[in-house]
């Protein structure tokens, strides 16, 4: 979806909302996967739950990464910290486009 | 519906480098199959089955062939495509639309379909290893199910592979060189994870009328598929379970009219160790949590032509590949890897962190 990208290009997370039912479109699209109608950018609670975390060391891509749900929503998300524990709270805390051209979504955890 | 056999079937060797274009590399198994079945003319379909974008390539494919078939087109669903290529042919014949086709796969190794841009749901996690290592660490997490559980299955996989003349891979592994191999993203190491490569393979289904004039056919006797999304996001609620496959599973014992405990031979996708275990538990092989521990199980022969680990993954080649082994086993035809007795086999494929999943069961 070109206005999602675009907005994450500002560092801007802005998930489309259905202007319907309500309900957040995820993977981004213009039409709500639940009722069809269309959806328009919202900012959305960016505060969510780690639910599995992991490392890469793949060349380019490394780095500790983990699956985070957020708003109904899940996306694979970057830590720059290892002190981590699945079931933790984390909070979104920069996204954009990297030079490769892939998204990424920092996260950190939440002071408890 | 009519019943459908599969009649006749080949894979070309796979290579990191053929030296062949797509195209030539298409044709290679299908004229080892038209050179020795029924007369081309009485081919009413020839689906191609590849993620490489090239226009009308299953058209072209068929003028090369010299085929002029009712049907002919490409059919792109990423790893699972040649599993969903077979079904529509199946389908197909099934039908009454056609009363034979010819499914081919063909991949090189540079593949459009090794790499997932379109999932923006993986952030900068893109490659097909980093959601692989989520469902292994949810998995050990959750069922203690251990590193070198997941290397036994490609030190299995490799030594399947080693009898195996179609193969990549051609080298049995040590359980140590696994545990001790490059770590790519943890707990997944170098020899857990499969390579892309060039490959294809081809199958011919017929209808029950036609597979009267053969001496032994195999049959498929159920077909399951499920498409559960496109993204990692939303590919399960369950990280220790591909959903899609458990689902396909279902229907295709369903239709069979069978169960797991009469299968007793199986291709199932490996592209990393982590699935091979998983598809144990999504099958009902094993109890759920019982995967890892079911490695070391001697009852049903899993992945006997080496499995994606061993023989290599050429993408929308890998289905076409899998049911060809199985065909081969059933048949009696397996050679040096041959599995005795078996009457029931089935064949589990995935696409994209098991967004979309196929199961197949064959019978002597
Ligand atoms: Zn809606």
């Amino acid at each position: 979806m070109r206005e999602f990208i675009e907005h994450l290009k500002t560092g801007k997370f802005r998930v489309p909302k259905c202007m319907s039912c309500g309900r957040n479109a995820w993977p981004p699209s213009h039409c709500c996967p639940y009722c069809l109608s269309k959806t328009s950018l919202k900012k959305i609670e960016t505060t969510g739950i780690l639910l599995e975390f992991t490392s890469s060391h793949c060349k380019g891509k490394e780095g500790i990464f983990g699956l985070v749900e957020m708003s109904g929503i899940k996306l694979v998300g970057s830590f720059h910290t290892t002190h981590l524990k699945e079931g933790m709270k984390v909070r979104m805390k920069e996204c954009g486009i990297g030079p490769d051209g892939t998204a990424f979504y920092f996260f950190t955890p939440t002071m408890a | 519906m009519r019943r459908v056999a599969i009649s006749s079937w080949a894979t070309s060797k796979f290579a990191k480098d053929s030296r062949m274009p797509l195209l030539e590399l298409a044709c290679e198994p299908c004229a080892e199959i038209l050179k020795n079945s029924v007369p081309r003319k009485e081919i009413d379909a020839v689906l191609f089955s590849s993620c490489a974008t090239d226009q009308y390539s299953s058209t072209i494919i068929s003028e090369m062939l010299g085929m002029h078939p009712k049907v002919s087109h490409r059919i792109d669903n990423l790893c699972n495509s040649g599993t969903n290529a077979v079904a529509s042919a199946f389908a197909m014949i099934a039908s009454g639309l056609c009363d034979s086709a010819l499914v081919l796969g063909a991949e090189k190794a540079d593949s459009p379909g090794n790499k997932l841009l379109w999932d923006i749901t993986r952030g900068s996690f893109i490659f097909p290893v980093h959601w692989a290592a989520i469902f292994a660490k949810a998995h050990m997490r959750k069922y203690g199910t251990t590193e070198e559980q997941m290397a036994k299955v490609s030190v299995k996989n490799h030594k399947n592979a080693a009898k195996n003349p179609q193969a990549l891979f051609k080298k049995e592994v040590t359980l140590s060189e696994v545990m001790n191999s490059k770590k790519i993203a943890e707990p997944i190491k170098l020899l857990d994870c499969s390579a892309s490569c060039d490959g294809a393979s081809a199958v011919l289904l017929v209808s029950e009328e036609k597979a009267k004039n053969l001496d032994n056919p195999v049959w498929i006797n159920g077909i399951g598929q499920q498409t559960n999304s496109a993204s990692f996001a939303n590919a399960t609620n369950d990280l220790t379970t591909i959903e899609a496959a458990k689902r396909a599973a279902r229907y295709a014992f369903e239709m069979s009219q069978t169960k797991p405990s009469k299968i007793d031979v199986a291709e199932l996708h490996d592209a990393f160790t982590i699935l091979e275990i998983l598809a144990y538990e999504d099958l009902g092989f094993a109890e759920k949590g019982g995967g890892g521990k079911f490695v070391d199980q001697q009852e049903i022969a899993i992945n006997p032509r080496g499995g994606i680990i061993g023989c290599g993954h050429p993408v929308g080649t890998t289905g076409v590949a899998q049911v060809t082994e199985v065909a081969s086993q059933l048949a009696g035809k397996a050679g040096k890897r041959q599995v005795k007795g078996c009457k029931t086999g089935l064949v589990q494929n995935l696409a994209a962190a098991g967004s979309s999943a196929t199961v197949i069961i064959m019978g002597a």
